[in-house]
């Protein structure tokens, strides 16, 4: 493990150390070569897991998540270029500073063993987060977007503190390789109920549940680029992560607990994918997708069944490829128009041929079109949940259906039709984007060959 | 050595001596480092007078989808149709610039608020048409909920024009343009004059074409701020400043025929805030220029005529200010209530204002005698020498007229052809403009703010086609005159 981490968070020094012209040539190079080595990671043991030592490991679960989070790092740097050339070159080594610091707390995160350490870098990922927010975003409303992003997950989080705490009282450890086995059932007195609320609730407000989502659309509308990379496809997957880890602890109280979220889960799928329908800022429009496919996520964890727990890890790394290489085309066009507003940059096939190619990817994989992985994970989650309870079927049905319509009609608006006359002079699409589609949709696309790799510590 | 540092930190360190006094320098302020932070730790404190929040509430937002430089009746139609004609409600977000709340030289205000369709080009008949159907309609169309309806006071007394000899076959081709759009205009003969309007003197007239439906004239003021409430209440932003910069990027593009063009768009409005050194950048994707007289500088702060002329580049927007007068009188035994709007074949034009036999009227200049438009002040003399005579030859009850008062206003005079600005610039590609109606621009406003919101939503004109009353026309020369220019 410490292969990575080092290397990681020497990249720090690099970056401050490099010459003016480098910067970003050192800093995306290197954070690549990080990434290949955790490919290696991918390399897992049947159902056990990778004990590295005694504070990190690795196993079918997270090594996906880990991939990720080091993929993106080179991508949101090469995403973050064009906004940053206008900064003093202190700032800019101060944005990618940034990055490298929350690269390197979400790779311990993944692979911490104790819980408590889990917890504390779970809570420290906001902290760069949030920096990145209100000092880089793009409007006034960045300072809102920030303060309802940290305090939501900090009350969320907070109870958790206190059950881990106490879990750790009663059981001794919060190690998580040795809490899998000493789990024992807990009875649905009162007070186990709060313990299992406090445990979760964390992780719902980070997913986010619908009720508590109301920091998201926010947050990624007013991150800039590498922020709303970041949220979408990492931050949003701790919620994930965590929820699979803990429910280990809470069984069998999972069972009449998980109504409620359950309902506000299946319910909220509809409603924000119905949102999405009527957006008119693009950034906003993915933002609640992204709330629509967690929602399937949390569906799929509180059910607690194989092919469930299959469904949820791939929805995971799907979902976080696709969001991401939606904000990075929503991002090029916003670097031309300066605005984000669908309506005013219509017909842009015509105009940027190639870019519209990676629109219509990017279009297809977030509707779940087989045989992508994103397509994968919605079966299970659809048929877990058909057998957990009949009825699901049809809202899980309805929300497919919305989420093609958004889809297409965020596709449709964006690509097709007359150009406006206004954009006639737009930029051609640089190669740096283009690599960077390139490099978001080629993993997607090439992990429908292989999805075990994918589908967690269940397959 | 020692004993005199440890005097020097014991009596003269820095917080010793007392925040503030300065004498000589001490070894440790040698480069006025520690005044300064002195300073500072002393604004912070309690009863300073330094807040980290600063309120900026006064301020226009850092970034607007379309950001409208000027906010008088031709910008804020076009913010309401641009907010009426989009597609999902609420997806454009609209900011206008007004460097002056008051409106005290806008042209809206200052207007004699005429409206008429007696006009020899047929786009023009066509844009009044639809704003006489909005204003007839107006509180249909800028209705607000729990707020009163609007009254613009619309007299429907028609116009009246008067034509010598010369003008008369010229007046006839007109009429039939106007009928064909399908206004009602009806011809007169000298006899029918008289038989119809007693007062009138009909030496010298040989053709008389009057307005029988859809003309008049209304209170602009009324209209400016029924347009203004209905707009705020659509979600438009108002800021109260005036734009300074725009800051554009360009791209040299080669056209279908393989010239090699230079595309400007501007990406950055800089919003200077009255009164103050203060100043907002405004993100925007696209401009309308609205600013009435003042257009032109606007446009070359869009960096619009700076090249060789004779060539796209080089060509100016040909819009600037030109002061008109309109003077009010009294006048007891003058023409009563079915007075229309005369408009006189010598230039001078009047019209019943109010029920107390109170007259507005006034005349255009002629290239030479063109005031100075530095400043609004009324030129008395111009009264008595180019608009009381042929008035008094006119209406002969106006020879013992009494001025009451007079006031200038400014027209957007387009010096090219005397006809509107309607559409994208062809360089300068995200701003769009709406000026340069010399004089007949409060009447073409519904119209003409549709028009805009219509080429930059669709792309292209769809109700009425303006095309000819685009940009291009400077550089290629084709004039689309207008005869009946009051």
């Amino acid at each position: 493990m410490l292969k990575i981490i080092i290397p990681t968070a020497m990249l720090m020094p690099m970056t401050w150390l490099s010459k003016p012209s480098m910067i970003w040539i050192n800093s995306t190079t290197y954070s690549f070569l990080i990434s290949l080595v955790s490919l290696s990671y991918l390399n897992q043991l049947g159902d056990n897991s990778l004990n590295l030592s005694l504070l990190f490991f690795s196993d079918s679960l997270s090594a996906p998540l880990l991939v990720l989070t080091t993929w993106l790092l080179p991508l949101m740097l090469m995403a973050s270029q064009s906004h940053l050339s206008k900064e003093t070159l202190a700032r800019k080594k101060l944005y990618i500073t940034m990055l490298i610091i929350l690269q390197l707390l979400l790779i311990m995160t993944f692979t911490a063993t104790e819980l408590i350490m889990f917890y504390i870098l779970f809570e420290a990922t906001l902290i760069p987060t949030l920096i990145i927010i209100t000092r880089w975003g793009n409007q006034t409303e960045r300072l809102n977007a920030g303060l309802y992003f940290l305090f939501y997950t900090l009350v969320g989080s907070l109870p958790l503190l206190v059950a881990l705490l106490y879990i750790q009282n009663t059981t001794g450890t919060l190690n998580f390789l040795i809490i899998q086995y000493w789990a024992k059932p807990i009875s649905a007195t009162w007070s186990n109920i709060f313990l299992w609320l406090a445990c979760m609730m964390a992780f719902m407000v980070k997913m986010p549940l619908y009720g508590l989502h109301l920091w998201l659309p926010k947050a990624h509308v007013e991150a800039p680029i590498a922020g709303s990379m970041v949220l979408a496809a990492v931050l949003l997957k701790l919620g994930g992560y965590g929820m699979m880890r803990i429910t280990i602890l809470l069984n069998p109280t999972t069972n009449q607990m998980a109504y409620p979220f359950m309902m506000l889960s299946l319910w909220g799928m509809i409603m924000t994918s119905s949102i999405c329908l009527r957006q008119t800022d693009l950034k906003s429009l993915i933002a609640y997708s992204s709330v629509s496919h967690m929602a399937l996520v949390i569906v799929a964890v509180l059910i607690q069944t194989p092919w469930s727990y299959m469904g949820a890890t791939a929805l995971m790394i799907a979902h976080g490829l696709t969001s991401s290489v939606l904000f990075c085309l929503a991002n090029s066009n916003y670097e031309r128009i300066h605005s984000r507003t669908m309506i005013l940059a219509r017909g842009l096939q015509t105009i940027l041929p190639l870019m519209a190619a990676w629109w219509l990817l990017a279009s297809l994989a977030n509707l779940a079109l087989p045989p992508t992985i994103n397509l994968i994970a919605e079966l299970f989650v659809v048929v877990a949940s058909f057998s957990w309870s009949n009825m699901t079927i049809t809202l899980m049905g309805t929300n497919i259906i919305i989420t093609a319509l958004y889809t297409l009609y965020m596709l449709i608006t964006t690509q097709r039709g007359k150009y406006t006359h206004h954009i006639k002079n737009i930029n051609p699409s640089f190669t740096r984007e283009n690599a960077l589609m390139t490099l978001h949709l080629l993993p997607l696309f090439l992990l429908s060959l292989n999805p075990k790799i994918v589908l967690g510590p269940i397959y | 050595m020692l004993r005199r540092t440890l005097l020097l930190g014991l009596c003269r360190g820095p917080l010793g001596r007392g925040l503030g006094t300065h004498r000589g320098g001490s070894i440790l302020d040698r480069d006025g480092k520690m005044s300064e932070i002195k300073k500072k730790i002393q604004s912070i404190l309690p009863g300073g007078d330094w807040n980290p929040l600063y309120d900026t509430s006064h301020l226009p937002p850092e970034s607007s989808d379309v950001v409208i430089v000027g906010g008088g009746v031709l910008g804020l139609s076009v913010a309401y149709w641009l907010k009426k004609l989009e597609k999902p409600r609420g997806a454009i977000r609209v900011l206008v610039v007004e460097r002056d709340h008051t409106y005290s030289r806008a042209s809206t205000v200052l207007s004699v608020g005429g409206i008429r369709q007696q006009f020899s080009v047929p786009e023009n008949v066509q844009l009044s048409l639809f704003s006489i159907d909005f204003l007839r309609n107006i509180n249909e169309y800028l209705a607000v909920a729990d707020d009163p309806p609007l009254d613009i006071q619309f007299n429907p007394s028609g116009y009246l024009l008067l034509a010598s000899e010369k003008g008369a076959a010229i007046m006839e081709n007109n009429v039939k343009v106007q009928r064909q759009e399908g206004a009602k205009v009806c011809l007169m003969s000298p006899e029918q004059l008289r038989n119809k309007f007693p007062w009138i003197n009909t030496e010298g007239v040989a053709l008389a074409s009057y307005g029988m439906e859809h003309e008049g004239w209304f209170d602009p003021w009324c209209l400016l701020q029924g347009l203004r409430r209905k707009v705020q209440s659509m979600g438009v932003l108002f800021c109260h400043g005036e734009v300074t910069r725009f800051m554009s990027s360009s791209n040299l593009m080669k056209t279908a025929s393989g010239e090699e063009v230079n595309l400007k768009r501007i990406h950055e409005v800089h919003v200077k805030i009255d009164q103050s050194l203060e100043y907002q950048p405004v993100e925007c994707a696209i401009v309308i220029n609205a600013a009435g007289a003042w257009s032109g500088q606007v446009a070359e702060l869009a960096g619009i005529g700076k090249g060789p002329p004779g060539t796209l580049q080089g060509t100016k927007l040909p819009v600037e200010l030109r002061k008109r007068y309109v003077y009010l009188w009294h006048c007891p035994q003058g023409p009563g209530l079915e007075t229309p709007f005369v408009i006189d074949p010598s230039g001078t034009y009047f019209r019943r204002e109010g029920l107390g036999h109170n007259y507005l009227g006034g005349c255009s200049p002629t290239e030479e005698e063109e005031p100075d438009p530095g400043n609004l002040e009324v030129d008395h003399d111009f009264f008595q020498d180019r608009v009381w005579p042929p008035l008094a030859q006119r209406v002969p009850a106006f020879e013992t007229l009494k001025v009451r008062s007079a006031w200038a206003g400014y027209y957007d005079y387009n010096t090219f052809d005397q006809n509107g600005v309607v559409g994208p610039h062809p360089l300068v590609i995200n701003m769009y403009f709406a000026t340069g109606f010399s004089g007949h621009g409060l009447q073409q406003a519904p119209a003409v703010g549709r028009a805009v919101a219509e080429m930059v939503l669709e792309g292209h004109f769809q109700t009425i086609n303006l095309s000819s009353f685009l940009f291009s026309r400077f550089y290629s020369g084709e004039k689309v005159q207008e005869h009946n220019i009051i």
